[in-house]
């Protein structure tokens, strides 16, 4: 028996799915940089931040706290535009892209019949599914620099009169895209061992949890246990903002939690029988 | 020298059968039928010698490389169909068609990729373009316009694409898993014709299908399955012969049909009897059925062909309905 050789590494695929997300990618890129932009231009002018407080008041308090708690108040325009970073529904955005990718890639190529086809080919499993991880983790934290562009284009276009502390964005930025990797790679674990629909639901149901778990520990301090074990927990950006200083504890929970996730997800992937 | 080996595979679904405990080998140049009925573990035969299922024991060789589960062994070498083709909607055959042929390939574009070398020697380059040549030949000749959306194309238009992409990179080992389901009869023989043809440039086919006289028509040797087990492996005339004869008997005019004494000649049945002629079949040889019809005055005998579907139906009845 001859030894098996490694198939080079499938970029045709690799470009080929990126094609086929790009739309989708370019969708939510535009609106977390028109959000960045639209948050700039509310929270430059003291007026329309009255405005803003008043309208984020209206809002449910776990909404609220969620955003940035006692950060967003008048004369604070870090813990103002942070909110663009952390808003419900830039919120949703990412996490549309980290769950929908990899179940579209891995789970829905599995149940539209064409993964056969590329299995066919000359493509090993886990090349395929380092196609799908590169897809997810490249786009997400493209996102992030695009939502990061948006707020530096926005400094530029609008006059503050406090010093806008890009560095502590570019940190927060880097957070959320590690944040953003991880629910990718549970995303990605989750494609990895069911069937698109169920892998969609596990991940949305985790995200879910996560999200509620870190309102009922900010809320109620005999919950505090719960933070821990909450991904959103480990992007704080009171800390970013106060002390300037790298996250390094919660970037390293984070990869950490994204390696196994994906390590574990490619290692399902190739031993599991694929219901093609 | 052998171009598939399968050797004790069995692949179980938990608690569900797949196949169990087979073993055949196809030689090289050989078009080999895979017969069996729906269910019967074709298609997870198949699918494990392409690596894309793992056995639960045993194992599958292609041109001597054990297939290994999920690392696309021999890929580069086998033309393979699925039985169930289905693509990318919004594709076009030809941009489908050649993401596929170019799929893990060091560059996608010929021009970029001639300076990679095949491990055979062969420049990567000049095979696409052949890959794209051969395209070209064989949607002609299915009369298959490659310019159409996927999703605009007929269920048969769509087995044509499947077919030209099991052909067109000019594989050593052709896997096709019920080929001609949904063509015309006219298309049908294309590609009957196009399998002999590949034979005869060297190429192994393995030709899995539930129609028999789709296998007879090309193939040298047969295996048939039932429920996962290998009940028949021969040359297909052997096959072909397997089931109940017929024999239609006409007699002189103004004389009676006799009645099949059954106790004399067992295993022959009547299939249709009119005023003066018999249509029976039997099993076994003629001789005892043609001594007792001596008696009677015959105008004239025909042997019909054996009926493939007979055949078909011999090796597919379970054994508690082959007695009956």
């Amino acid at each position: 028996m001859k030894a098996n050789h490694r198939p080079p590494f499938p970029w045709l695929l690799l470009r080929f799915w990126t094609l086929r997300i790009l739309l989708a990618w370019c969708s939510i890129a535009f609106w977390i940089f028109l959000f960045q932009i639209v948050v700039c231009g509310i929270v430059h002018d003291n007026e329309k931040v009255k405005v803003f407080i008043q309208y984020i008041d209206m809002l449910p308090s776990f909404i609220k706290t969620f955003i940035g708690g006692e950060a967003v108040h008048v004369g604070n325009i870090a813990g103002l535009i942070a909110i663009g970073y952390q808003e419900p529904f830039v919120l949703l955005l990412y996490m549309l892209y980290a769950v929908g990718v990899p179940t579209a890639l891995l789970a829905g190529e599995v149940q539209r019949g064409t993964m056969e086809l590329i299995l066919s080919r000359e493509t090993t499993k886990t090349q395929i599914y380092i196609c799908a991880g590169l897809i997810t983790i490249i786009g997400m934290f493209a996102l992030v620099a695009i939502m990061f562009l948006g707020t530096v284009i926005a400094t530029h276009l609008y006059d503050f009169d406090q010093d806008v502390p890009l560095y502590s964005f570019f940190m927060l930025a880097i957070n959320g895209g590690i944040l953003a990797s991880t629910v990718g790679g549970i995303a990605l674990l989750a494609a990895a061992c069911f069937r698109r629909s169920m892998a969609v639901s596990i991940t949305v149901a985790y995200l879910i949890l996560n999200y509620f778990a870190e309102i009922v520990a900010e809320w109620w301090p005999r919950m505090k246990w719960l933070e821990p074990i909450n991904i959103f927990h480990y992007v704080n950006n009171v800390t970013i903002f106060k002390e300037s200083a790298w996250p390094v504890w919660d970037m390293t929970v984070l990869i950490t939690i994204l390696v196994i996730s994906t390590v574990a997800g490619g290692v399902i992937w190739s031993r599991r029988d694929l219901p093609l | 020298m052998k171009a598939i080996e399968i050797e004790t595979l069995t692949k179980r679904y938990g608690q569900a059968r797949g196949v169990e405990d087979l073993s055949f080998d196809v030689e090289e140049g050989e078009i080999f039928g895979y017969l069996g009925p729906n269910g019967s573990g074709k298609t997870t035969t198949i699918r494990c010698m392409m690596g894309l299922l793992r056995p639960t024991s045993g194992q599958c060789c292609i041109l001597g490389e054990r297939i290994v589960h999920g690392k696309a062994t021999q890929h580069r070498r086998i033309g393979y169909l699925p039985g169930d083709f289905r693509t990318w909607p919004g594709l076009t055959p030809r941009k489908l068609l050649r993401l596929l042929a170019r799929l893990g390939q060091w560059r996608g574009r010929p021009g970029l990729a001639s300076r990679r070398h095949l491990a055979d020697g062969r420049d990567q380059g000049q095979d696409a373009l052949a890959t794209d040549r051969r395209q070209e030949e064989l949607a002609e000749r299915l009369d298959l316009s490659l310019d159409r959306k996927m999703r605009t194309l007929s269920k048969g238009n769509r087995q044509k694409v499947g077919i030209v992409y099991a052909f067109q990179h000019q594989p050593d080992v052709l896997i096709l898993d019920e080929p001609t389901i949904g063509l015309d009869p006219l298309i049908r023989q294309n590609v009957l014709d196009l399998i002999r043809e590949t034979t005869q440039t060297g190429a192994t086919v393995l030709l899995s299908s539930h129609d028999l006289s789709e296998v007879a028509a090309v193939c040298g040797r047969a295996a048939v399955l039932r429920e996962g087990r290998l009940v028949e492996l021969a040359p297909i005339s052997k096959i072909v012969q397997q089931g109940q004869r017929r024999i239609k008997v006409w007699f002189l005019e103004g004389s009676q049909v006799p009645e099949l004494p059954a106790d004399v000649l067992p295993g022959v049945r009547v299939i249709q009897q009119n005023s003066n002629t018999l249509h029976v079949a039997y099993q076994g040889t003629v001789d005892a059925l043609l001594k007792w019809l001596a008696q009677f005055p015959i105008d004239r005998v025909t042997t019909p062909e054996t009926s493939l579907e007979d055949a078909f139906i011999h090796y597919y009845r379970k054994e508690g309905n082959h007695e009956s």
